[in-house]
C-alpha cells in the first residue's frame, strides 16, 4: 500500500482537454472520491491511473515511483467498471479467481480467498452462475469481489453503483464504505452522485472541466465550499443564491437586497477586502434559513410562500422574495403556510457565503 | 487593505450583473497549456495485428490495380507481355467501340430490370409474409436459390429454357406469352431470359432485407397512426414505407454492385449473345480478355468499370455510416 | 424488435387479403423452389425420359410426362468415376475452406486492431478494404491472372485460395470489426487490470465472438465455393472446381444433362446444409453487415 500522487497531468483527446493540470494526493489507506458532473474528467483521471490511457502530460506516481508508461497489470491495481464487466462466458467463481489464476497463486490459495471475498460480499451461493444470470446488485458485488480478492495497493471505483436503484444505492454505500475500512486499502472513488461522495469518502476532490475544483474532507466541501459552482452542486437541495450588493450602514457590513439587509458576522467582515465593492452573490443552504408565519427578531425578511413540497421527516417551502427572487427553505412538517401566505424569513449568518459576482470565487 | 467601511465607497461600483448564469458560472478554469508532453504509447501491438491482412491485401489488390492501370496505358501481347507505350490508345478507342458504348447500356438495362423486379416481389412478399404462419419455414425455403452457385443456377435455367426440352420453355408457350423458337436464342428475348434468372435466385435477398426491416417499423408509430384514423393501407404508405427506405437503399445498392460482379450465369446462359443482345459490359470485358486475348484493351474497359464500382461502393459506404440510416438498420440489431 | 401485434379486426377486404396471400405464396414458394426440383428430378432421371416434354398446351399430360421416369444414379456414378468429380470436389473443398482459415484468421486480426485503435486515415483504409471486395472479378482477374502467371500460381490450388482470399479477406475484415465493435471494451479493461497482457485480453474476448467468427468462417467457404471466374480462370488446369467442372460438362455437340443435373446437386447441397446452419447470420452476411434481423 502506498501513497498516489497525481502531479500537474492532463489528458488530452486530440485537440479535446479531459484533464487539466490535475494535482491530486491519496494517502495510504485513504478513501478518496472525485466528485464531478458527466464530462468533468473524473472518469479519464481514473483510467489514467489504471494504465488503461495514455497520460498526455504530467506524471502519476504509485509511491514514490512512476507509473506513467507501466500497463495496468504491472500497477497492481483493481478496478470496478460502471458496467460491470464481468466476463459474460464465465462462472462468477472463475469471474473472481481469474486474476489470481494470472498470477499463478496456488489452486487451494485461490479458493480460500475466492470464497472468503464471496463471503464478505454474501454471493457465496452464486459463484456457479454466469453473469446473466445475475441481478444488477448481484452483478455489482461480483466485480467488487473480483477486485477485493486480488488484495492491490489501490481500488479504482467508477461509479460502480450507479445503475442501482435508489434503495440498493443507498444500502451499497454503507456496505462499500464499512468493506474500505475493512480492508483498509487506499480506494479512488468516481462518482457524479454528491451523496455518495460525502457519505462515503475521507477526501473529495470536486472536479469541473477537467479542473480540480476543491480538494478536502467532506465537510470541508460542504460547509466551505472554495465558488459557486461547488457550493451549487455539491448539498441536496441545492443551495439558494440571491443577487445582492454590499453596503456600509453604520459601521456594519451588509448584504442588502431590495428585501433585506442584514449584516454580516466581524469574522467574515474580516475576509472581506475593499476589492469586494460592488455587486455580490449570496448564498445560503436551506437548512440554514429559517421560515416564520410570524415577524420575529430571528425572522425579520418578508416573503411570500410560493408552495410547500412536505417531504416526509421535513418540509420544504419555496419562497418568493419581494424582487420575485426564489428561495427555497428546509423546515418542519409542522409550518403551516400555504401558497400566497405572507412569511417571515431569518438567515444563520454564521453558515451563509458569499461569492464575488465576477468569477463565482468564496469570500467565505 | 481595509474593509469596506462606507456606503458611498460602493457608488459607481456596480458592474453589469449576469442575469442568467450558466452551468460553468463561478468554476476555476485553466487557462495554459501543459509545458512539456510526454510521449505517446506505442501501438505495436495493433499494428502488428493488422499488418498481415494489410500486407497480403495490398499485394492482391493493390499491386494488381495499378498493374492494371500500367497495362491499360501499353500495348500488351496476348500473354501479357508489355510491347510498349500507345499514347492512351486503348481508352481513345472505346469512345468508338459500339460494344463497349453497347455493354454499358446494356448493363444499366439489366441492372434496372433486375431491380424493379426484384424490389416490387421483394417487399411485396416480405409484406405478406411478416407476421404470416409460416414466416420462418417459407423464408428459409425461399433462401435455398441464394446459395447455388450463380453459374449452377444459369446452368440449371439454361437447361429449363431449352427450346426442345426445357419445361420453363414449354411453360412459357402453353401460357401463350412466347411465340420464339427459343428464349435465350432470339434477341427480343433474352434480355428477359437473364434477368428471370437473376430475379429468381436474388429476390429472396432484398425479402429478406425488407423483413428485417418491417420487424423495425416502430410499433408506436404505427399505432399513432392508426388511433389516428389511418387504414392499413394508407399505414403502410405513411409508416412502414418510410421506415423500410434506408432498408432498401441498401438492398438496391447491394445488389446494384453484385450485377457488376456476377456474370457467371450469363456466361452459362447466352454468353452475351444471341446478337449481343445481352452482351452487358462485363461480358463484354470477359469476351475481348479471354476470347481474344486483347489484354490492353480489356484493362482499359476494367478501368471504367472499376471506376465506377468504386464510385458506387462509396455511395454506399456512405450509406453505411451515415448515422440516421445506421441507427434505423442496425439498431436493436445485435 | 415488435413484439406486440396491432389488433386486427375482420372486414371483408382483409379476408380477401388473406386469400390473396396464401395464394401469392404458394405461387412464389412454386416458382421459387421448381427449379431445384427439376434439378434433382433430372438428375435421377435417364438421358431419353430428361428430355420428354408435353405438347404446347397440353397441361393434363405435363405432371404423368414430368414423374414418367425410374430413378437410376448412372449420373451421379458417371460423375465420380469416369469424370474426376472426386477430385474436382476435393479441389473445391480445398481452396474454399482455405481461403476461408486464412480470410477469418488474418481479418479476425485486422478487425481487432481496427475495432480498437484510433488512427489517421482510418476511415480510407477501410474504404479501400472494403472496395477492394466491391470490385467486379472481371475486372480485377486480368492483372491478378498476369501476376499469377509469372509466379507460377495459375492452375495451382494455393493460387485459387489466394484469389479467393481477395474477396473473402475483406469480407472477413469488414464483418468481424463489427463484432468487434460490439463487444465492450471494458471487459478487456476488466482483464488487463486483472493482470492480462494485451493478447490475453483479445483471448479473454474471443468466447464471445467466436459464434459469429464461426459463421462468417462458413459464409466465407460460400462465397468461395460458389465462384465460377476465379476458378475458370485461375484455376484452369490443374485446379478445377465444381463449379467450373459443371460447366465444363455443358458442351454444344454433346450434352450430358442427367450428369450435369447430378453435378449441379453435388455443389448445391452441401451449400443448402450451410446455409441452414447459419440462417441467423445470413443477413447481415449478404449485406455486409448493413442490416441485421
Amino acid at each position: 500500500m502506498a501513497e498516489i500522487n497525481i502531479d500537474r497531468v492532463w489528458k488530452y483527446y486530440g485537440k479535446t482537454v479531459a484533464v487539466r493540470d490535475l494535482t491530486l494526493n491519496c494517502a495510504d489507506g485513504e478513501f478518496l472520491s472525485v466528485l464531478g458532473p458527466s464530462g468533468c474528467g473524473k472518469s479519464s483521471t481514473l483510467r489514467m491511473l489504471a494504465g488503461l490511457e495514455h497520460i498526455t502530460a504530467g506524471e502519476i506516481r504509485f509511491a514514490g515511483k512512476r507509473v506513467n508508461d507501466l500497463p495496468p497489470k504491472d500497477r497492481d491495481i483493481a478496478m470496478v467498471f460502471e458496467n460491470y464487466a464481468l466476463y459474460p462466458h464465465r462462472t462468477v467463481y472463475n469471474n473472481i479467481a481469474n486474476a489470481l489464476r494470472l498470477r499463478r497463486m496456488p489452486q487451494a490459495e485461490i479458493d480460500k480467498r475466492v470464497r472468503r471475498a464471496a463471503e464478505m460480499l454474501e454471493i457465496g451461493h452464486l459463484l456457479d452462475r454466469r453473469p446473466h444470470e445475475l441481478s444488477g446488485g448481484q452483478k455489482q458485488r461480483v466485480a467488487i469481489g473480483r477486485a477485493i480478492v486480488r488484495e492491490p495497493q489501490l481500488f479504482l471505483f467508477d461509479e460502480p453503483i450507479a445503475h442501482l436503484d435508489a434503495k440498493l444505492r443507498a444500502h451499497m454505500r454503507g456496505e462499500l464504505k464499512h468493506l474500505q475500512r475493512t480492508l483498509g486499502t487506499s480506494m479512488i472513488y468516481v462518482t457524479h452522485d454528491q451523496l455518495e461522495a460525502l457519505s462515503m469518502a475521507d477526501k473529495i476532490a470536486v472536479m469541473h472541466n477537467g479542473v480540480l475544483q476543491q480538494y478536502g474532507t467532506p465537510a470541508d466541501i460542504y460547509n466551505h465550499p472554495v465558488n459557486e459552482w461547488v457550493a451549487g452542486f455539491v448539498g441536496e437541495p441545492p443551495m439558494n443564491f440571491v443577487d445582492c450588493e454590499l453596503a456600509g450602514a453604520g459601521g456594519d457590513i451588509c448584504v442588502t437586497h431590495p428585501s433585506f439587509s442584514v449584516p454580516v458576522t466581524p469574522e467574515q467582515r474580516a475576509r472581506l477586502s475593499d476589492t469586494t465593492a460592488g455587486p455580490v452573490r449570496l448564498g445560503i443552504r436551506p437548512d440554514d434559513v429559517t421560515v416564520a408565519m410570524e415577524r420575529g427578531p430571528e425572522t425579520p425578511i418578508e416573503a411570500k410562500v410560493f408552495i410547500t413540497e412536505p417531504i416526509g421527516g421535513d418540509m420544504l417551502v419555496d419562497t418568493q422574495l419581494a424582487d420575485g427572487r426564489r428561495l427555497l427553505v428546509r423546515t418542519k412538517p409542522g409550518f403551516s403556510g400555504r401558497a400566497g401566505d405572507t412569511c417571515w424569513l431569518g438567515f444563520n449568518t454564521s453558515r451563509w457565503h458569499l461569492f464575488s459576482s465576477a468569477d463565482g470565487r468564496a469570500y467565505f | 487593505m481595509s474593509a469596506v467601511t462606507d456606503a458611498g465607497e460602493f457608488a459607481g461600483a456596480l458592474a453589469d450583473r449576469p442575469a442568467e448564469r450558466g452551468a460553468d458560472w463561478g468554476a476555476f478554469t485553466v487557462t495554459h497549456e501543459p509545458a512539456t508532453f510526454n510521449r505517446p504509447w506505442s501501438n505495436r501491438f495493433y499494428w502488428v495485428m493488422m499488418l498481415p491482412a494489410i500486407i497480403l491485401l495490398a499485394c492482391i489488390s493493390l499491386y494488381p490495380f495499378f498493374w492494371l492501370i500500367y497495362m491499360s496505358l501499353h500495348s500488351v501481347g496476348e500473354m501479357g507481355q508489355i510491347e510498349g507505350w500507345n499514347d492512351f490508345r486503348n481508352y481513345t478507342r472505346l469512345i468508338n467501340d459500339k460494344e463497349f458504348l453497347n455493354g454499358w447500356w446494356l448493363l444499366i438495362k439489366y441492372s434496372a430490370m433486375c431491380m424493379v423486379l426484384e424490389v416490387i416481389i421483394g417487399v411485396f412478399l416480405a409484406v405478406v409474409l411478416n407476421g404470416s404462419r409460416f414466416e420462418k419455414v417459407l423464408v428459409t425455403l425461399f433462401l435455398m436459390p441464394m446459395m447455388m452457385a450463380p453459374v449452377i443456377a444459369g446452368t440449371v435455367w439454361y437447361f429449363l429454357y431449352n427450346g426442345t426440352f426445357g419445361w420453363y420453355h414449354w411453360l412459357f408457350q402453353s401460357l401463350g406469352i412466347l411465340d420464339a423458337k427459343s428464349i435465350l436464342g432470339d434477341p427480343s428475348t433474352a434480355m428477359f431470359g437473364i434477368v428471370l434468372v437473376d430475379v429468381w435466385q436474388w429476390t429472396p435477398l432484398i425479402t429478406l432485407i425488407t423483413l428485417a426491416g418491417l420487424k423495425r417499423v416502430p410499433q408506436d408509430q404505427a399505432e399513432a397512426n392508426l388511433v389516428d384514423g389511418a387504414g392499413p393501407v394508407k399505414n403502410f404508405l405513411q409508416i412502414t414505407l418510410p421506415n423500410l427506405y434506408p432498408f432498401l437503399l441498401i438492398a438496391i445498392l447491394l445488389r446494384f454492385m453484385d450485377n457488376f460482379r456476377f456474370i457467371d450465369a450469363i456466361l452459362v446462359l447466352t454468353g452475351g449473345g444471341p446478337a449481343d443482345a445481352t452482351k452487358i459490359l462485363p461480358v463484354y470485358l470477359f469476351d475481348v480478355t479471354f476470347s481474344f486475348f486483347k489484354l490492353d484493351r480489356g484493362s482499359a474497359i476494367a478501368f471504367t468499370l472499376l471506376l465506377v464500382t468504386i464510385i458506387l461502393g462509396l455511395l454506399l459506404v456512405r450509406v453505411f455510416e451515415d448515422p440516421s440510416q445506421k441507427r434505423a438498420a442496425t439498431a436493436a440489431g445485435a | 424488435m415488435a413484439s406486440r401485434e396491432i389488433v386486427q379486426y375482420r372486414s371483408p377486404l382483409r379476408t380477401a387479403y388473406g386469400i390473396f396471400a396464401v395464394v401469392f405464396l404458394a405461387a412464389y414458394l412454386i416458382w421459387s423452389l421448381l427449379p431445384l426440383f427439376i434439378m434433382f428430378v433430372s438428375s435421377i432421371k435417364d438421358l431419353l425420359e430428361a428430355f420428354q416434354l408435353p405438347a404446347v398446351g397440353d397441361w393434363g399430360n405435363a405432371i404423368p410426362t414430368f414423374f414418367n421416369f425410374t430413378p437410376t444414379f448412372a449420373h451421379y456414378e458417371n460423375l465420380f468415376v469416369r469424370e474426376n468429380f472426386g477430385v474436382y470436389l476435393q479441389n473445391s473443398l480445398i481452396a474454399a475452406a482455405g481461403s476461408a482459415a486464412i480470410s477469418v484468421v488474418l481479418g479476425a486480426m485486422t478487425a481487432y486492431g481496427l475495432s480498437r485503435l484510433e488512427f489517421r486515415f482510418k476511415k480510407d483504409l477501410f474504404f479501400w478494404i472494403i472496395s477492394t471486395r466491391m470490385a467486379p472479378v472481371v475486372a480485377v482477374i486480368v492483372p491478378l491472372w498476369a501476376i499469377f502467371r509469372g509466379l507460377d500460381l495459375v492452375g495451382t490450388l494455393p493460387g485459387l485460395i489466394i484469389a479467393y482470399t481477395t474477396f473473402n479477406l475483406p469480407f472477413a475484415i469488414w464483418i468481424l470489426k463489427g463484432f468487434f465493435d460490439n463487444v465492450p471494451y471494458a471487459i478487456e479493461e476488466a482483464a488487463m487490470c486483472d493482470g492480462c497482457t494485451r493478447l490475453q485480453a483479445l483471448r479473454e474476448i474471443l468466447p464471445l465472438v467466436a459464434p459469429g467468427v464461426g459463421a462468417f468462417l462458413v459464409l466465407c467457404i460460400l462465397f468461395a465455393w460458389n465462384d465460377y471466374l476465379f476458378a475458370s480462370i485461375i484455376g484452369s488446369g490443374g485446379a478445377k472446381t465444381l463449379p467450373a467442372a459443371t460447366r465444363g460438362l455443358v458442351q454444344p455437340q454433346n450434352i450430358q444433362w442427367g450428369s450435369i443435373m447430378a453435378a449441379g446437386v453435388v455443389t448445391t447441397v452441401p451449400m443448402m446444409f450451410l446455409g441452414l446452419l447459419i440462417r441467423r447470420y445470413l443477413v447481415a452476411g449478404l449485406t455486409m453487415g448493413a442490416v441485421r434481423e
